[in-house]
């Protein structure tokens, strides 16, 4: 085995950085490493398969994309199983004549504040968690993971325009929560 | 115009995901111009994706592995290819 091929040289040259992918796409630091094991160890069974086209690093990164793509699709599956069926929720937000339940206010904050903030994202996280399985895991792969929309209509198997209801859904339901939870709110800063 | 507000929620989230047509633009536009609620909405659902494109791109730069991961990360290396060696 050369150093090129092995496990341990990919951990100390492109740990780090395989490991701030991971972070920044799932926000939680053991995940994150479990899924950069899997990748090394999985990268490391498939070597034979990789065909030098690009560098290593490239190709790791490939494999864990895949990895956190598949634990959100699987991981959420299942934790909540009450999504209503096919009635619209996002009725819910509006009246009988299409107009606006309850008024949306201007959220008057920085997003450059509020990113590195470590309660915003706590809150952030609390909002996501409260969707129903299916928004969850489709706002998820889009937003937080920014995977494109052909990718996270395949990896979930729907089309484009049941995957733009359900974005709809989610990202209402999510302004609603962040709205009531944080910018409404007040006590944080 | 009925469900107004409605439709246009919709066509505000789908603009983060899909260029909208001519019509779909035109129809948002005119609705925002004279909608000081959608025009929230649409402010809050674009703030809400810069957020999450921020936090993916920025917010984890000075990261790394602490020296016990490291550590762990080898054992677990190791680990493996004992039994697959």
């Amino acid at each position: 085995m050369n150093k090129s091929d092995d496990p341990h040289t990919w951990l100390n040259e492109h740990g780090d950085y395989l490991y701030r992918y991971a972070m920044s796409r799932l926000h939680n630091d053991e995940l994150a490493q479990d899924m950069l094991q899997e990748t090394l160890l999985a990268g490391w069974k498939g070597y034979a398969r990789f065909a030098g086209q690009s560098s290593i690093r490239t190709w790791l990164v490939g494999i864990l994309k895949h990895k956190i793509i598949d634990y959100i699709r699987h991981e959420i599956r299942g934790r909540n199983l009450t999504e209503a069926v096919e009635s619209d929720p996002t009725s819910a937000f509006f009246n009988a004549n299409g107009s606006w339940n309850e008024s949306p206010s201007a959220w008057k904050e920085n997003p450059e504040d509020l990113y590195s903030s470590e309660q915003f994202q706590k809150t952030l996280e609390l909002c996501i968690n409260n969707l129903p399985e299916k928004q969850q895991i489709v706002f998820r792969m889009r937003d937080i993971v920014g995977e494109d929309t052909p990718t996270v209509c395949k990896c979930c198997d729907i089309t484009s325009t049941h995957l733009h209801v359900l974005l709809h859904r989610a990202r209402l339901s999510l302004r609603k929560c962040l709205n009531t939870h944080w910018f409404e709110k007040g006590t944080h800063s | 115009m009925k469900q107004a507000c409605h439709y246009a929620s919709r066509l505000a989230s789908d603009s983060l995901d899909r260029p909208l047509s001519l019509w779909e633009r035109l129809r948002l536009k005119l609705h925002l111009s004279m909608c000081s609620n959608c025009q929230n909405c649409d402010n809050n659902l674009k703030l809400m994706r810069q957020i999450n494109e921020l936090m993916r791109n920025n917010h984890y730069g000075e990261v790394r592995l602490s020296d016990q991961q490291q550590n762990q990360l080898h054992k677990a290396l190791d680990k493996h290819s004992a039994s697959v060696n």
